[in-house]
């Protein structure tokens, strides 16, 4: 399967229910409870990917000042500059990409605070544009470990949230179908982290940078028989360059893990920096965290409030030190690369010495500042000298 | 093609304010260093200041490709927009060859140390343990702590940065320079100077806030420190505060060509290869 055609399609359908009232739409958070949504018949739109797709085309240059001349500061989320500056602007990469005019105008935003704040800001943004409810999920916050009390709490809440959106949706809830859903979004998410695996296979089929592309599809479309049928297709292909033997890069001298971000603007650039340098970033935080094994069909909204609540994002800093510290050693990786996004603390591990930790248990580590979206905290001479140099040294 | 097969290897450290080069011959010794201003187009300038001083023949033909015998190596940050030379490598790997080939049998054998490379636009901070265990850190991308911190402020100041160490020698206090923006410290200078304060007592507050910049990055736990660069070559009462900073028990040390070190780091890597 095409991701190209995949994404095609999965924005023409949200585009045509938008447009012509044939669906209702929800806008939802990453790591928001999509499969609720999709259980009560939304057509589900994902700002964050939106917002990734600014940064990738480098829309985010133009749009990110438009939100900063409205009050909101260079210094938040530039996902969220990007994304309501664009809206204020009347910009998309939908339209040049699928000729899609805007985005599909939401009937109710779901937020999850388990990634971060900034999300609750930025859909009360668009539930004030839109006059639609947002509606939040708030979790408890960067847990060692994930505990029932944690999960009864988060449970209450989707209940909530579901009585909340049965009125908007025009349907009763039926907890069949969400175990329907939440099978098939097991389903993808397990055979996404097989893609990844096949990465610890020397030399590895794909990098980081191909997983940031491969990725959409677990992002925006779990939950569907699609994102099922594209990564059961994708680990076919990948199994199959191996057999191949085609690597990600010509010569896999070094292997590299990613934390954080990736630097949308900038993939194409780092992509070839480190191939040129001979190393391949094998293994990443970033698509990592959107491998939920605690998903279970049979119980259905417990088993989701347990998966959202353990993504890496929400645990405290000894959970990731172990968690990064087990896939280093699985993919028997050379050194580690911490992105320090400026506009995104929440997803920069760097900021409390975690790269320091991981040394003092021999692992390299360097840490590259930059952002997500906004390449104005972005040197491209001094990023690239930074990698070059940590890969001279390993 | 081996090295054995080189006459001459080039090292040309493309900095951000200046183009230093050094040549290494076959038998390894350093026979000639000369430095340009950085201008553009990079590639001619930097062609064109290759010229080998009349100490070494002009590694380029009339008709512009490289004569054999000749081996280029680039460092700096514009060492990927060259396209005469044989191979590239960072300032972080260029300054350690170069302060290693500078100082064979002055460094600790079985002792680590640092290099400090002040440079036009960024500091570094290398920890050498071993020759495969070398570790740095490379100032945020703000001019704190780097020459252009110091070029803007003596800009504001109005004094030639060649007086600048002699004035400092006449400080007679202690300021504290607090802010990490160049363009906010060149404010706080104003607002310092506007209360009557002595330019002296100024340089002096300056080269600490470049200082504690620096310590800033990574604590310091080599005993020998190595300076690098031509910030600190010329800045003298810079030296003298870091050095101060350091204290009791280490070692500081200024490489002989401190300005050089990364091209001649970059002609020794030519010569290893």
């Amino acid at each position: 399967m095409d991701i190209k055609q995949v994404m095609k399609d999965y924005f023409l359908g949200l585009d045509t229910a938008a447009r012509t009232g044939s669906r209702k739409v929800a806008w939802c958070t990453s790591v928001g409870p999509a499969e609720i949504l999709r259980a009560l018949d939304f057509e589900v739109f994902f700002p964050e990917n939106h917002g990734a797709m600014l940064g990738a085309t480098r829309m985010s240059t133009d749009t990110i000042p438009e939100a900063n001349a409205l009050g909101y500061s260079p210094d938040i989320c530039s996902y969220l500059t990007s994304d309501i500056g664009a809206y204020l602007k009347k910009m998309t990469p939908l339209t040049k990409a699928y000729g899609i005019k805007s985005v599909p105008r939401p009937d109710v935003l779901v937020y999850n605070t388990n990634q971060c704040k900034e999300v609750m800001h930025w859909f009360e943004f668009f539930a004030r544009e839109f006059k639609v409810p947002a509606i939040g999920i708030h979790s408890p916050r960067h847990l060692p470990e994930v505990e029932d009390c944690h999960v009864t709490d988060v449970v209450g809440q989707f209940r909530k949230l579901i009585a909340q959106l049965e009125p908007i949706a025009g349907r009763k809830f039926d907890s069949a179908r969400l175990s329907e859903v939440l099978l098939l979004s097991k389903q993808a998410t397990d055979l996404w982290e097989q893609v990844l695996a096949t990465a610890k296979h020397r030399p590895s089929p794909l990098s980081f940078f191909d997983g940031t592309i491969f990725m959409g599809p677990i992002v925006v479309l779990r939950g569907t028989t699609i994102a099922r049928d594209y990564y059961a297709s994708l680990l076919k292909d990948m199994n199959e360059r191996i057999r191949k033997g085609k690597a990600a890069v010509r010569v896999e001298a070094k292997r590299i893990y990613w934390d954080g971000m990736p630097v949308w603007g900038r993939l194409r650039a780092q992509s070839d920096l480190f191939a040129l340098n001979e190393a391949a970033v094998v293994a990443s935080t970033y698509c990592n965290s959107w491998v939920f094994s605690d998903f279970d069909p049979q119980n259905a909204l417990e088993s989701m409030a347990r998966a959202y609540l353990g993504i890496f994002i929400n645990r405290d800093d000894s959970y990731k030190l172990e968690y990064i510290d087990r896939l280093v050693r699985e993919f028997a990786v050379d050194g580690v690369v911490f992105h320090e996004a400026k506009t995104c603390p929440n997803n920069s591990n760097s900021q409390y010495d975690l790269p320091g930790r991981l040394r003092g248990r021999g692992i390299k580590t360097v840490i590259v500042n930059g952002d997500l979206c906004d390449l104005r905290c972005y040197g491209d001479e001094q990023a690239a000298t930074v990698i070059e140099a940590f890969l001279e040294t390993l | 093609m081996n090295s054995e097969n080189y006459e001459y290897f080039w090292g040309v450290d493309c900095g951000s304010t200046e183009i230093k080069i050094a040549v290494i011959d076959s038998s390894g010794q350093v026979v000639h260093m000369e430095k340009r201003k950085t201008l553009f187009p990079l590639t001619e300038n930097v062609r064109a200041a290759l010229t080998g001083g009349g100490r070494v023949p002009v590694p380029f033909a009339n008709n512009g490709s490289k004569r054999p015998g000749h081996k280029i190596i680039a460092t700096g940050y514009g060492r990927a927009h060259l396209d005469f030379i044989d191979a590239k490598l960072t300032e972080i790997k260029a300054h350690g060859l170069g302060v290693g080939f500078q100082l064979e049998g002055q460094l600790p054998k079985d002792e680590p140390y640092t290099i400090v490379d002040i440079g036009g636009q960024d500091s570094k901070m290398i920890m050498v343990a071993g020759p495969n265990d070398v570790q740095f850190v490379i100032n945020r991308k703000c001019a704190a702590g780097t020459g252009a911190y110091i070029e803007e402020l003596a800009h504001r100041l109005q004094i030639p940065l060649a007086k600048m160490t002699e004035l400092e020698k006449k400080h007679d206090r202690d300021l504290t320079l607090n802010s990490y923006c160049t363009v906010f410290a060149s404010q706080e200078v104003i607002r310092i100077l506007m209360e009557g304060e002595k330019v002296e007592n100024l340089i002096h507050a300056l080269y600490q806030s470049v200082v504690k910049r620096i310590f800033e990055m990574a604590p310091i736990g080599s005993p020998t420190v190595v300076f690098s660069g031509g910030v600190l070559q010329y800045h003298e009462a810079l030296r003298a505060a870091f050095s101060r900073r350091l204290g009791e028990g280490k070692r500081a040390i200024l490489a002989p060509q401190a300005q050089f070190c990364g091209a001649i780091g970059a002609a020794v890597f030519g010569r290893n290869k």
